[in-house]
This record gives structure tokens, sequence and C-alpha cells, in this order.
């Protein structure tokens, strides 16, 4: 059972790492304090709100765990330890992540001591599977490894657009990838889920936009893996990345969740740009994140054909008509009743049509919404730099892209399922983030996405000047998680466990 | 120390798992040895100071008071405390301020009915953010032994040394349990089989006191009424406590446990004995670790050098720790790791051995320095050194 109150208290505080400063002093607290201890009475409403979670810190010590307590046995061995920020004024208890460590026999302890550490969003601990899921941000990553630190610097924009458009973004996959064939699917850490996919690709696309996130009006969370049945990823993204303005406890901001099939996402775009362009709306960014936890029945059960091609991980768009980097000129979306892949509720797994997906589904959806918007834009193949297919596997994306007459050097840039798997909700979006990663000012793009059960949107995007000023904000590009040397290689066994979590 | 508490009679189970037993059964156990002892009825007892840690999460009692008067089919005062120290100085103090002149001091705890979570409700005694983090009851005292490893800045062959006096600490408290029939584990260990079962971690399985279960008393009494009972009342000189912040990564230094020093310093100053004159020690090594660094804590040795003194005991193949050319005892019990840990129960046995010590009824544990020792002191925390308090027992000094 979840005490709802605890919870809400705990992952407040934790998934933010709260923190406070006395302004008479300096003295900083872990956790929200009304007081500071050194200065008494005379420190009352003087104290600071602070937070950790885009700081990061040192682990001043260091052990290992191999018999966790209950909660964590599905972590099976882990390193746990002390981490200071601000040079040692605050110590919290830390737990590592993203390690798999079988036995110990390597783990030097001491060599770990001393390292940089950053602030990663994850799940707590297991619960029952009625029970709320805690989250907390007291699991940490090395700073020198997969997931680099970036520091979040606000700036202030300086140049007005008349369309709307993208003006920041950023995708997130995790450390561990299955390979197959030619191919290979990210897979999520015990204690990653979709929810944790979509902070982290928040938090990246604020980073590389610069934008204080108390100027985002309106959050769009699409997934088809949110782990619950009722309860939005879209207010934690909210409530941890404190999207709009902060009133007491909570965000001033609009938050949804959005859900069809693999295109929960890239259906919002128009939304976001909509409404950023609407005078009246007092919103002047909107963030649209897709991210998946890609479900999929173990090989060998109904609908186990898609464990092969399953993938973790998302991006997220920031829209609005301040510094941005890519235009979008238009858009047009198509829609039909087509049941080429579903999963009814309280199932673990989805089912899909078999051959029924191709043909009377992805092409014939992708294709009609590319050809009729190049149709009404009076646009040919050969006026855009770069095609975006969605991407649920490594051929149909190259089959349409070819029938639609783009050639390879258009959209081989943007396959990037073959290194991450399909990230269902995520995947023409990490597809869009990979050739913003590359593209040159005034280079017109057009995505596709493709949602079971069915319809397709597509968009022409075109880009600004910005994109090229705006670049070296972003680490974290597609390219180096794809090509990212900490990258850990699972076998079978272990990513089904994985991919199972807490 | 005014109106001087004295203890008449002290009583205990064996330490272990006792799975057919109720937690009842082992207080009345402990009860009645006490009692015999002493020749004192349930009828004279005028309040009950009773510890346990957990007995409301294992058992399900929550008022425990009731259940012991139940129990006893007594009406008088009874207080409960989450360790047998601290059950001991509000009895001391009542008994100081002189509300009653006989009381019982008891404690029990029942781990082993909860084995399949008791990790868990360990953590209870911990920040919750450490349990968030992933910690477990051991992992505060690995990440002290890297932070004392660090702060003496130990390395190579003296960090050999080092995590060899460890076992030490281990194997020397097996060695005196097999002298203690009370003791939950009777046998001998050797350094190799403590190091081993470290596999690649700081501390191991052999480094941790066990779950037990158990229960401890002793009766209490004024001066006046310890004299006429017996000629050989072990007074209680000195309690001290103190307390430190319950998140361990926020205590300003984390090689050390500084509610030891404090709690120790009141106690020595109130009874009038200095670190230095105490020969006999009970401390409370819930890990081999704990037990070293409390030594340094209390002033018994100096920062940065206890594991020295359990080196060399170590090369002499002895069980005394040598302090400057001073033999310590230490734990002639068997410590927490050897004679157990049942929370509530474990100062209640540690009081119990510095008793028999000083009366010279330790039988084969009997240390002679030649002669007995006249004073004996016990260190005991609640948690991870959040709480500590030291009794220092003896005679009556003038």
């Amino acid at each position: 059972m979840s005490s709802e109150p605890i919870e809400r208290r705990v992952s407040y505080l934790g998934d933010r790492l709260k923190a406070s400063r006395c302004q008479c002093c300096g003295k900083e607290y872990f956790e929200i304090r009304d007081y500071c201890s050194n200065c008494g009475r005379r420190s009352y409403g003087k104290m600071e709100s602070i937070d950790l979670f885009y700081d990061k810190g040192i682990l001043e010590l260091a052990t290992y765990i191999n018999e966790p307590t209950n909660k964590f046995a599905k972590l099976g061995s882990f390193v746990h330890g002390i981490v200071s920020f601000h040079g040692g004024q605050i110590r919290v208890p830390a737990r590592i992540t993203d390690q798999l460590i079988c036995g110990g026999k390597n783990l030097d302890l001491a060599s770990l001591e001393g390292r940089e550490v950053i602030p990663r969003f994850r799940r707590r601990y297991s619960v029952g599977k009625s029970d709320i899921i805690p989250t907390i941000s007291l699991a940490f990553t090395l700073a020198d490894e997969y997931y680099p630190y970036q520091e979040y610097k606000v700036i202030q924009p300086t140049k007005d657009y008349e369309l709307p458009g993208i003006v920041g973004y950023g995708m997130y996959s995790s450390r561990f990838r299955f390979k197959e064939e030619a191919w290979e699917h990210a897979v999520p850490f015990t204690d990653e889920d979709s929810v944790t996919a979509a902070v982290e690709a928040g938090k990246l696309a604020l980073i590389h936009s610069g934008l204080d996130s108390a100027l985002i009006g309106k959050v769009y969370a699409g997934s088809e893996s949110n782990p619950y049945a009722v309860k939005p990823i879209a207010a934690k993204v909210a409530q941890v990345l404190k999207l709009g303005k902060e009133e007491g406890d909570v965000q001033g901001v609009d938050a949804v969740d959005t859900e069809f099939a693999c295109k929960a996402a890239s259906s919002m775009f128009k939304d976001a740009c909509a409404l950023v362009s609407y005078p009246r709306s007092g919103i002047n960014y909107a963030m649209v994140i897709g991210a998946d936890n890609s479900q999929a029945a173990p090989r060998g059960c109904p609908g186990g054909e898609l464990d092969q091609f399953v993938g973790y991980g998302g991006a997220a768009f920031i829209f609005g008509k301040h510094d941005v980097i890519a235009e979008v000129e238009s858009w047009y979306s198509c829609t039909s009743d087509t049941p080429d892949f579903w999963r009814r509720d309280g199932e673990p797994h989805p089912m899909h049509g078999g051959r029924f997906t191709g043909d009377p589904a992805y092409h014939k959806h992708v294709r009609k919404a590319a050809s009729k918007l190049m149709e009404i834009q009076n646009l040919k193949s050969s006026d855009f730099s770069y095609f975006v297919p969605h991407q649920p596997n490594p051929t149909f994306p190259i089959r349409i892209a070819k029938d639609l007459g783009f050639k390879e050097e258009q959209f081989m840039p943007a396959i990037q399922m073959t290194k991450f798997g399909n990230t269902y909700s995520g995947a023409s979006l990490v597809g869009l983030a990979a050739v913003l990663d590359i593209a040159k000012p005034d280079q017109r793009i057009l995505v596709t996405s493709y949602g079971s059960g069915a319809g397709s949107d597509a968009y022409v995007l075109r880009t600004t000047s910005q994109i090229l000023d705006k670049r070296s904000r972003q680490k974290v590009t597609v390219k180096f998680l794809a090509d990212n040397p900490f990258v850990e290689y699972v076998d079978y066994t272990t990513f089904r466990r994985l991919k199972q979590g807490m | 120390m005014e109106n001087r508490p004295a203890i008449v009679a002290v009583g205990r189970t064996k330490f272990g798992e006792h799975y057919g037993k109720e937690p009842e059964k082992l207080i009345e156990e402990a009860w009645l040895a006490a009692s015999n002892e002493c020749n004192i009825e349930r009828k004279h007892l005028q309040a009950c100071y009773m510890s346990d840690c957990f007995l409301p999460i294992t058992n399900k009692l929550g008022l425990e008071e009731g259940f012991l008067s139940e129990l006893t089919e007594l009406h008088v005062p009874m207080e409960i405390t989450r360790s047998f120290s601290a059950a001991l100085m509000t009895a001391c103090h009542a008994i100081q301020a002189g509300i009653y002149d006989t009381v019982l001091v008891g404690g029990i705890e029942k781990m082993s009915d909860r084995w399949d979570k008791i990790r868990d409700d360990l953590m209870l005694l911990d920040d919750p953010w450490s349990y968030y983090a992933g910690g477990t009851p051991e992992s505060n005292h690995e990440l002290m032994m890297r932070a004392y490893i660090q702060k003496h800045g130990i390395k190579g062959e003296e960090l050999e040394q080092l995590k060899i006096a460890l076992a030490q600490v281990s194997v020397k408290n097996h060695a005196n349990a097999i002298k203690n029939k009370y003791a939950q584990f009777q046998r001998k260990i050797s350094v190799d089989q403590v190091i081993n079962a470290r596999k690649y971690k700081p501390l191991g399985l052999y480094d941790f006191a066990p779950m037990s279960d158990g229960a401890t008393t002793l009766v209490l009494t004024s001066e006046t009424v310890a004299n006429k009972m017996t000629n050989r009342p072990v007074f209680v000189l000195a309690c001290g406590s103190a307390t430190d912040y319950l998140n361990y990564s926020a205590r300003a230094d984390l090689s050390r446990f500084y509610a030891a020093e404090l709690a120790m310093k009141a106690a020595s100053q109130t009874a009038k004995v200095a670190p230095s004159e105490l020969q006999l020690l009970e401390l409370n090594d819930q890990s081999t670790m704990m037990e070293m660094v409390t030594l340094e804590d209390i002033g018994v040795c100096r920062p940065g050098t206890a594991w020295k003194s359990i080196y060399q005991s170590y090369k002499n193949n002895q069980l005394a720790y040598d302090v400057e050319g001073k033999q310590v005892y230490v734990n002639t019990n068997g410590g927490l790791k050897a004679d157990g840990n049942p929370l509530g129960a474990t100062g209640g046995a540690q009081i119990y051995e510095i008793y028999r010590q000083l009366r010279g009824e330790a039988e084969e544990r009997q240390v002679k320095l030649p002669a007995l020792p006249k004073y004996g002191a016990v260190v005991e925390f609640e948690g991870f050194g959040t709480k500590a308090y030291v009794s220092i027992l003896g005679e009556k000094k003038q």
C-alpha cells in the first residue's frame, strides 16, 4: 500500500533534490528548511530555496551493496555512497545507477571516490502493482561516463519569428543496448521507464534551448507505455522540470498526456504551434515529449514478433516564436480506423496485425500524409534536404522513402531505429532530432510519423540560422548517444530482465 | 552522583533464534533469573523500565506496557524506551530523584520473528533518504570505514593490517563467546574466514553482528536498599548520553561517532573516572568497524590508532588490546558479534557482563588485572551512532 501524502512529499523534495540556503550566513541544507540552525530566529523567512537537479556532485564515499533491502532486490548489486555538493556544504546518500555489477570482482571503491557524479531522475524502488510508483533523483551516474554533465544556462531570446517553430530539443536513451544482426536496441536500466525518459528528454531540451522553464505554458507527453493507466506522465515532467511559473508548490502550466500509438507526440507539434501563435493563449512556449519503454511480449509468445525491434527512449521539442531553430511551415494529417496494432487495457503487451501492419497500415497512411502535404505546398522530394520517416523497423522507412522519391542522403541520417530500436512515440522524433543535429540553416525537412490505429502526421520544417548558434549547447546529440563508448551491451536474458524494470 | 543507584541482580536468556518462544516467554525467563538472584518478588517492584526497538513491528505489540502489566499482574508505572541503556538511565534518574527505591529494568527483542523483512525494518533507525538511496543496515558501517581510511590516509601494507585488525575484532569476540553459555555463537573463527567472507566488500558477514532474539533484566535499587540486600552491589556511577543527526551523511565528520565522545565525556565527568582508567569495556560492535572507531571516540585510544592496538593483539595472539602498554578488555562476553544483538535487550547483556566481571563471577571469562577490575563501561548506540549512551559501573568512589 502506498502512502499518498508521503509519496507526494518525498518526490516533491527528492525528484528535484530541493535544498535551502540561509541568506544570513550562507549555510546550506538538504531538503527545505524554514530557518537556519546557525542563525536561529533571525533567519526565519530568509531561507532561499535552491535545488541540486542541474548540479554535479562528488562521490565522497562508496561501498558496494550485494544484498539490498527487499525493495531494491531487483537491482541486484549496486554502488551506494555519499555525494557532496557545493564543496561539501550539502551531503546526501546516493545510489549509483546504470551499472550492471556481477560479483563486484573488478570494482575498486577507492577509484570511484572523488569522481564527479550527476543526479538522475529514476524510480526509487519496487512497489506492488497497484501502488504509486516512487521516484527520486538520489540516483547518480558518473559525469565522465555515458551521460555527461551539462550546465543549464538561461539565455534571453534575441530574435522573433513570424512562424512558430522548434526552439530547442533533446533526445534521451539509456546506456544499455541489445545487439542483433545489423541493429541495436536501447534497453532501459531497471530503474527507468517511460516517465523517467520523458523527464530526461525534457531536461536536455531545456538545456539546449536555454529557455527559462517557467516560460513554458503547456507540456504534452505522448507515450503508449505509461506505467499508469490513469495518472499523467506530463504532471511528473512539469513538477520535476519546474515548467511554468512556480506558485507555491504547484506549477503554473497546463500538462496533458496524449495517446495515439506511435504518433501520440508528433500529433501535438501542430497543437503546440497553434497554441504559441494564438495571441490570447498567454503561452509563449510549449513542450512536446514522445517517450516509450516500447512494449513487446517475449519472443515465442503472441505479439513477440515486436520484441526484435523494441527500443527505449524519447525526445522532447520546445515550440515557440523566439530564437527558433526550425520554423514549422505547414502540416497535414490523415486518419482511418485501421486496427493494425493494439493493446487492450490491463494487458502488458501489444498485439499486431502481422503482415497487415505494412501496406494497408504504415505505408498507406505515411504515403498519404507525405504526398498530400507536398502536393498542397507544391513541393517535390528534391526540395527537401532531409526526410524523416516514422521507423518501426529497418525496412518500412526505407521503402516508403524510396517510394516517395527520396534519396539515401536525404533519409538515411534520420534512420535511428537501427541504433536505439523502435522507440514508439519517440521514433520519428528521434529521427528528427538526429537530422536537426546536423542540418544547416535554411534547409527544408519533411517529417512523417505514423500511429497504429491508424494515422500519420506530416510536417514541413525549415531551419534558421540560429540552429548553428544553439548547437554548441548540446553535447548529448543523437550521434553522441549512438556512438557512446560507455554503451554497455547485454544478452537477451538481461535485456528482458532490465526491460521488466522494478 | 548523589543517592547512587545500584544493580543488585541481573538475568538474561540465551541469545539466538528462539523459534518456538513468544516474546513474553523470553522476558519471563530473564526476570526469573534476576529475581532468583536477589530474592525479590514482583510485588516489590515500584516501576518497570523496559526497552525494545521493534516489538511493535515484529510482533504487532504497540503498547508493550499493557502487555507487561498483564504478564506480571502489576499496575505500577511502566515506561518503554528503545535501548536498554536508555531504560537504565531513566530508571537511575528516578531513583536519584528519590521517587522509587526498587525498579526493574529490562529489554527484549524478537527479530527472527520477521526474518523476511527485518533488514528493511532496521532502516527505520536510519534517515529515510538513506533507505531511498538503496542503503542497507550495513552500508553506513562500510562508508564510515572508507571515511576512516581516507581521513587517516591508510594505504598499502597499513591498509592490509587494518583489514586484519578488523577481522581480529570478530575473531576475538567469537573466542570470548565460547566461554559464554548464553552467547548466540559458540564457535571459533579465523581471521581468514572473516576476510574471505568480505568478498569484494569493505566488510563482510563476519564483520557484522547477527539478528537475535533475547531478553535481559536487572534489578536496580537505591544505595540504601542495595546495602541491605548484598554486600557487593555494583553502582551505576554515571549515565551519559548524546544525540547526533539521524542523517549520517549530514554529520560534520563521517569517520567517527561524535555522540559517543560526548556521552563518554558526560559520564566520565560524573563518575570521576577517566577513560584511561577503563580497562573493561563493553562496546557496541554492530560491526567490527564500530568497535574499533568507538575505542577512539570514547578516548581510550588516540584518533587513528585503535586499529594498531588491535593489530598488535593479533600479532601477540592475545584477546586483550594493548593500549599504550595497558591491557584493555573489550567485549569479554563475545560482543554483539558473537553474544548476539537483540537490539532492545543488547545493552542488558553488556551490563550483565560488566556486573559479573566486577563481582568476580565471570568464571572462565574473568578479567584479572591482576586484581578484579574496579570499573567497567558500557557503550550502547541507537541507530548508527545517532544516540550514544555510556554507563560507567563500579565500586563507590569516595
